[in-house]
């Protein structure tokens, strides 16, 4: 739905007139005239105003009692006094009650400095106290999860962290028990408070009372800096603030940007920080020497690395991982394409569409916006698990529906965990997502009048898993809703083998609904596979495109290809840029039997993963996400900055020099001195990129198809409507054989597994099974199954689920041991081990 | 004194049947009520200038009509949570007559066009419960409630819903979030229930007695009733006299009487020839008023006058052997144990309040610890999200004021009891407390 | 997993289930949202609530009563019972667990089977509600039968003082009729069957006078 207007209006506050747009709460209407009036329990973030703390009453002139200024809209004509003696007295019974219990050990309490409850206290408290009698004492702190510490006796139950868990990422493990005075911030009987954004707690935590355990005694607000930049570990890219002491990230902040992540952080964004000071981080280049990887100076290992790309000039492969920047992607395809005469360089997982479809996917008409995914009258969220694939969507996709009433339609294999949320569910069976992109294209078919294509509806679904009912009801919701639909698709449902097919399927979907004429508010947003997926795509890591999804002069090998290539000896060397194929690719042996193929691996890590540790021959190490400098984009378009946080750690180097001088002793001088000239030369290089440098990117970022050089996107593409051709059925499943799907958890990444403190997520297979397949399989909860395929077979523990279809089993990807990137699918065979 | 409206056969036995109730006159409102256009049966309720029995003295007519028109889903919520302190009336009857009750509710339904009704009678009423889910059972049966009751076009479906033991759930925000399944806290207003209430809907509630007056409003005529009481506090009143009185319980009353005739004419005044100290005049969290306010008139507008209030008309009388430190304690303790913590001043207030209290008793108090109690009652009045803070601030900052120096004397005295104790004694637990802290 | 009832402290802060000072059990899973795949419900709680939430628009309106019945099932709001609600209404343990420890009448600690509440508000005081509390202490004292407890105001100060016994109001009891009253609750009799508020007639004169 359109977004609200605002309107201006004026009001009067303290006797000065001010202009403030109307509806905002008066808290927030009062900073247009400089004033400042204390709040607690107020945090516009968490939805509607509770008034509880009553810390801002103020006195509005016609109303005879003291009114709360975080629940009062600002009114034309308002008069508002914030310094009367009134005001003063109430204002200051508050801090005095709010003091009664509190136990002002501030000199040891990790909030003292930064502390809300000490600022107003001083600002607007009596300075002294008329409680004698004895304050409560409980033992502290206490642990509520592993990452988070409560201390009860500092708590002034504002409700501002159960609000979080119960309105914003409504997971509704925290709870205020008991009631009056003797209320305190619980969990049901002692589970610990896990949850996927339960960090942002002690963010929003007014007071001492929640504290993140990691960060707990590390510095005082004095010792430190913060630090602006982005997390780079999903796709999300959400802004942060590095808190920064003696060159060490102690501990990440959310940056409040409402066009990216609306302020909040998931937990991995706010504790995988501590990757970047672990021991096992590679901090120094290394030489595969006698068969083990021994640390060397940067010469040597430059050197070999030049030596080796140069012995196999025309036959490299290049595969670049989600993290990398838009700079050191640029440079890394002119390395190959330009220096290594090369053409093979991917940076997607599983392939992608034509070069024509994946300029029709990327095109500014098309493109929706994060904030879109709240005012969207429906959304569809399709083959995409926001809690897993981009975190920070999932809290934009809840607060949509809860706030603003958009109608949610989840069409996806695998059950969501924003099911409950949705109006609709369509489940379809792994691997269909272009079966049921075809029935969902011919029931929008049938919904616009179009009855001659009622019968494709239920050959469609059917082929999908599906059946006609459920996507017609899907159909009318999305044709019914209102014009601003969004589709949130992930990367997945337009890869493979049949990704053009399914990306044609996409865009009729698109076409449908009206989302391909450039309509504001609308449209598709893809959640690529890696963090920068689309800024990686724009300048160039494509294998069929160069910078600016140009048409390069020779197209190349995809991911999968190059596995096959240099395991057939057609390549003879590899280059990893952040990316360790072997845990993070699908088909695992195929690229164990290309590392071993290929004679020169260079790879750039951070961590010696599998695929690292056993077959690169280079290796050098990678900058963290608080080192680097340079641009990523965002799904939606948006370029946003990293800036370095802190210096190098050991004997890093920034990449992008490093690209550009293995480049020079390649032969090609790529003319880079600079970070921003890296970045001013993709500026150039990309047309719709045109002119972007780093202080138009500022702190809060920019959409590209916001500025004007958006005319240099290229056309030569077509938005369809397409002829479908006729989908494979799904793959039969029977007793013996189930359908495998894959994910990728949240918790499946090499900075969860190293950092101290989130270790305990890092997970291990399990087998999502529905109750009735563990019924047939005579398996119950926590038992051990094989899953096995084509001669190999994973261990997994058995995980039921209720709302998980029969026939259908679900197993992890991108994990160290037993990960489904070993099995091949589509079927598979389960059985108790 | 006009005859009696609610009381009338309230002791015949199984009044509380269908089949009594029915035989007594009852459900012809009803009829009536579904012959007449919404807005004229509104307009009866108006013109009887009922002042809503629960507490706050809302005029109910007035209220019925803040409600928006037209078709969309609309609640009407009966508060039968009487847990203020003093009162029993609506116990008595919804025990006795809940038909009168379940009949009322259905033609203010009809008024505002609602279509799910619901009791929210507390938890601890298990009798009451029971005999009210056997008369809604009657009553479906009997073709009262359900779709097209008897005929009209008005449908109604209700269910009585037992609270589980929280004081303030008998505040209306705070009922309609425990109505919704959460913890009973209040809401910030406005939104009004009015507008948005019970799941977000326009809702109006109003209190057993004030719905069970329903019927008689309906067949005697709004005009009519007005005539009974005096004119800021029109019909009679159910009058809950408890405390130090030889013959406690309800009485219907015209409003406007003198108290000290509901005190000791039907109450029969304290036992033993002791003397009124002070009274609540409307539950325990009315301002007390004195034996000296004896023959002020009992009705809305005179309590107020007094600096009290009518509250849910609930007379608590406290004689002279009772000391006032004894009662500010049980009333502060009580406010403690059911502030539900969500706003600051009543969280903290009340605990406080109780603190200090019991520190008076302990003698560890000073003449000054008056001052800072009485001052804390003055910052909670008025801070609060809702008025339990000032249910407990007001009575006790009303005692503080009216009986200062027997406060004062007990200090002094409690202070001479302790410094008697020789100093080889153990210091008091309070300290202790603190010393470990 | 489950508290063990012999060993639940009651606090001074006036806490009724330890919390204040307890930790979360790290060993324990984050406790969302039971998946019934995993959470056996007995088919006739399941019924019950299932119900109960069907008198209302909104599920979670009827938490209080598929609490009582857990408590009716179990006899206090035992950690298994809330998660087998929890898995019937699709909410989480924490948001029933937040709903129970609010109010008085739902035990999230083990209790008796036998509920008496003596009612120790001002006017039932007033009228030696606290001596009579005192004297039940006595009269019951360690029977774990016996939920006796001190309670706020329950609405019925005309027969002060007087008590909640297994939710039948009683009294005036007098000091001396305690023994028997016990006794009474005990053996299952109805207690002091002429102190029933059910058989009370009114007080108002002219009400008694029709």
């Amino acid at each position: 739905m359109p977004r609200p207007k605002q309107r201006m209006v004026t009001f009067s506050i303290d006797g000065r007139e001010v202009q403030a747009p109307e509806n905002i709460m008066l808290v927030d209407g009062a900073k247009y005239g400089d004033v400042e009036i204390p709040v607690f329990c107020y945090e516009p973030k968490l939805g509607a105003p509770v008034g509880a703390c009553r810390m801002c009453l103020v006195e509005i002139e016609g109303i005879p009692k003291l009114q709360t200024a975080c629940s009062t809209p600002v009114k034309d004509g308002m008069v508002v006094h914030t310094q009367t003696e009134r005001v003063r007295v109430a204002q200051e019974a508050v801090v005095e009650f709010l003091l009664i219990n509190h136990p002002l050990d501030c000199p040891v309490c990790d909030k003292g400095g930064e502390c809300p409850l000490q600022d107003i206290s001083f600002g607007w408290g009596g300075g002294r106290s008329r409680f004698i009698e004895p304050k409560r004492h409980f033992v502290k702190p206490l642990a509520l999860s592993p990452l988070i510490a409560i201390d009860r006796e500092r708590c002034i139950l504002c409700y501002r962290c159960v609000r979080f868990s119960q309105e914003i990422s409504e997971d509704y493990q925290l709870v205020l028990e008991e009631r009056g005075a003797a209320s305190y911030v619980a969990t049901f009987d002692g589970h610990p408070y896990v949850a996927p954004f339960s960090g942002n707690i002690t963010e929003i935590c007014p007071v001492g009372a929640l504290t993140s355990q990691p960060y707990r005694f590390r510095a005082r607000p004095w010792d430190i800096e913060g630090s602006g930049s982005v997390c780079t570990l999903c796709p999300s890219q959400c802004n942060v603030n590095f808190t920064v002491r003696d060159e060490r990230v102690l501990r990440v902040l959310g940056r409040d940007n409402h066009d990216v992540d609306d302020g909040w952080l998931c937990d991995k964004g706010r504790f995988a920080y501590q990757a970047v000071h672990v021991d096992e981080r590679v901090t120094r280049p290394m030489v595969r020497d006698g068969g083990v990887l021994r640390a060397v100076s940067w010469e040597r290992a430059l050197s070999e690395a030049a030596a080796g790309l140069g012995r196999a000039r025309g036959r490299v492969g290049a595969v670049v991982g989600g993290e990398t920047t838009n700079e050191e992607g640029f440079l890394l395809q002119r390395i190959v394409r330009d220096a290594l005469e090369s053409r093979d360089i991917d940076s997607r997982v599983a392939g992608s569409p034509s070069l024509e479809l994946q300029r029709a996917l990327a095109a500014p008409a098309l493109q929706a916006t994060v904030a879109d995914l709240e005012f969207a009258h429906a959304v569809l969220l399709l083959d995409c698990e926001p809690v897993d694939d981009a975190p920070i969507l999932d809290l934009r996709l809840r607060k949509g529906v809860r706030r603003r009433g958009v109608r949610l339609a989840i069409a996806s294999s695998r059950p969501s965990s924003l099911d409950a949320n949705a109006r609709l569910r369509t489940r379809f069976a792994p691997g269909t997502g272009e079966a049921l992109l075809g029935a969902l294209d011919a029931a929008l078919g049938v919904a616009g009048g179009d009855s001659g294509r009622r019968d494709d509806v239920g050959r469609l679904a059917q082929a999908a898993g599906s059946d006609a009912d459920s996507v017609g009801a899907l159909a009318e919701l999305l044709s019914m809703a209102g014009e601003d639909v969004v589709i949130l698709y992930g990367e997945r449902l337009v890869s493979g083998p049949r990704a053009d097919h399914a990306a044609k399927a996409l865009l009729n979907v698109a076409g449908r609904l009206n989302l391909t004429g450039g309509r504001e508010g609308a449209g598709l947003l893809c959640v690529p596979a890696g963090t920068n997926g689309r800024g990686l795509a724009e300048v160039g890591v494509l294998p069929h495109a160069g910078p600016g999804l140009a048409e390069p002069a020779l197209g190349g090998r995809d991911a999968a290809a190059i596995a096959a290539g240099a395991a057939g000896g057609e390549l003879t060397a590899l280059y990893l840029l952040h990316v360790d194929p072997v845990r993070d690719m699908p088909g695992r042996e195929r690229w164990v039997a290309a590392l071993d193929s290929a004679t020169t691996v260079v790879a750039h890590a951070d961590f010696l993963t599998e695929g690292i540790r056993e077959h690169a021959t280079v290796v050098f190490p990678a900058e963290s996400y608080a080192e680097k400098d340079g641009t990523v984009t965002h799904p939606d378009g948006r370029l946003q900055r990293l800036r370095p946080a802190i210096a190098h750690q050991g004997e890093t180097r920034s990449e992008w020099a490093v690209l550009a001088e293995l480049s020079r002793r390649l032969g090609l001088d790529l003319g880079v001195l600079t970070g921003p000239t890296v970045t001013a030369q993709l500026a150039e290089a990309v047309p719709f990129y045109a002119g972007i440098t780093h202080d138009e990117i500022g702190g809060l970022g920019v959409r590209w198809q916001a500025r004007e050089a958006v005319t240099g996107f290229p056309g030569g593409f077509e938005l369809g409507p397409f002829d479908l051709e006729a989908p494979p059925d799904a793959p039969a499943t029977d007793d013996a054989r189930f359908a495998l799907g894959t994910f990728r958890s949240v918790w499946a990444a090499t900075e969860v597994e190293v950092s101290p403190a989130l270790k305990f997520l890092h997970p291990r297979q399990r087998a999502e099974l529905s109750p009735v397949d563990a019924a047939r399989l005579n398996v119950l909860e926590g038992e051990r199954v094989i899953v096995g395929a084509n001669g190999t077979s994973v261990s997994a523990t058995v995980a039921l689920r209720d709302a998980m279809p029969a026939g259908s089993v679900f197993l992890q990807s991108a994990i160290p041991e037993d990960s489904a990137s070993m099995l091949d699918g589509p079927l598979v065979e389960v059985r108790k081990a | 004194m006009t005859d009696l409206l609610l009381f009338k056969n309230i002791d015949e036995p199984d009044l509380h049947t269908l089949e009594v109730y029915e035989r007594r006159g009852g459900y012809r409102s009803l009829r009536k009520a579904l012959g007449m256009p919404r807005e004229d049966v509104l307009a009866e309720l108006d013109a009887s200038a009922i002042r809503g029995r629960g507490g706050a003295g809302f005029a109910m007519g007035k209220k019925a009509s803040f409600l928006p028109k037209g078709a969309m889903d609309k609640y009407l919520v009966c508060n039968a949570d009487e847990s203020e302190p003093g009162t029993f009336k609506d116990r008595e009857l919804m025990q006795k007559s809940p038909h009168m009750l379940i009949e009322g509710m259905i033609i203010a339904a009809y008024v505002i066009g609602a279509t799910r009704a619901f009791i929210y009678i507390r938890g601890e009423y298990d009798f009451q419960a029971s005999r009210l889910e056997a008369a809604v059972e009657e009553a479906r049966e009997a073709g009262y409630l359900g779709e097209g009751i008897l005929g009209s076009d008005h449908d109604l479906t209700l269910w009585v819903h037992r609270g589980a033991g929280a004081y303030i759930c008998g505040e209306e925000t705070a009922l309609l979030d425990s109505l919704e399944g959460k913890r009973g806290n209040p809401r910030l207003k406005p939104p009004f229930p009015a507008n948005q209430g019970l799941y977000q809907g326009p809702t109006l509630i109003n209190n057993v007695e004030t719905l069970a007056t329903v019927p008689a409003i309906v067949e005697m005529g709004g005009a009519e009733y007005a005539k009974i009481g005096s004119p800021g506090s029109t019909g009679t009143k159910l009058v809950s006299v408890s405390g130090n009185v030889t013959n406690p319980g309800n009485f219907e009353i015209e409003l406007g009487i003198p108290s000290r005739e509901l005190i000791y004419d039907l109450a029969g005044g304290p036992p033993d020839g002791r003397e009124v100290k002070f009274w609540f005049p409307g539950g325990s969290s009315s301002p007390v008023l004195t034996k000296d306010d004896l023959d002020l008139a009992y009705d809305f507008d005179t309590m107020a006058k007094a600096g009290s209030m009518l509250g849910s008309g609930a007379i608590i009388v406290v004689d002279d052997s009772n000391s006032v430190v004894d009662v500010a304690l049980k009333t502060a303790k009580f406010y403690r144990h059911e502030s539900c913590g969500k706003c600051t001043p009543c969280r903290e207030g009340t605990n406080w309040t109780v603190k200090m209290l019991q520190r008076i008793k302990s003698g560890e108090a000073t003449p000054m610890d008056l001052d800072i109690m009485a001052s804390v009652q003055d910052r909670i009045i008025g801070n609060c999200l809702c008025v339990l803070g000032d249910a407990m601030a007001m009575p006790i900052g009303s005692m503080i004021a009216k009986f200062r120096e027997e406060f004062e004397a007990y200090i002094e005295e409690a202070r001479a009891r302790n410094d008697a104790l020789t100093t080889d004694e153990a210091p008091p637990e309070a300290l202790i407390q603190g010393a470990a802290a | 997993m489950a508290i063990d009832p012999t060993r639940v402290p009651r606090f001074g802060h006036g806490s009724r289930v330890p919390g204040w000072d307890d930790a979360a059990d790290l060993t324990k899973d984050p406790s969302g949202v039971p998946d019934p795949a995993t959470t056996p419900v007995p088919e006739s709680l399941r019924a019950r609530i299932e119900a109960h939430m069907a008198k209302y628009p909104d599920r979670r309106s009827a938490a209080i009563p598929a609490l009582y019945e857990v408590q009716n099932d179990y006899g206090w709001c035992t950690p298994e019972g809330v998660e087998q609600a929890a898995c019937v209404m699709r909410l989480t343990p924490g948001y029933l667990i937040a709903v129970a420890t609010f109010y008085d009448m739902l035990f999230t600690h083990p209790v008796g089977t036998h509920q008496v509440w003596v009612c120790t508000n001002i006017s039932c005081s007033l009228c030696g509600a606290d001596e009579l509390y005192e004297r039940f202490r006595e009269e019951v004292g360690d029977d774990p039968a016996f939920n006796l407890r001190s309670f706020e105001c329950l609405g019925a100060c005309d027969i002060a003082p007087m008590a909640s016994i297994d939710g039948a109001y009683v009294g005036p009891i007098a000091l001396d009729e305690v023994p028997t009253a016990v006794e009474q609750i005990r053996t299952g009799q109805e207690v002091l069957p002429d102190k029933q508020l059910s058989r009370r007639k009114s007080v108002d004169p002219k009400a008694s006078e029709q």
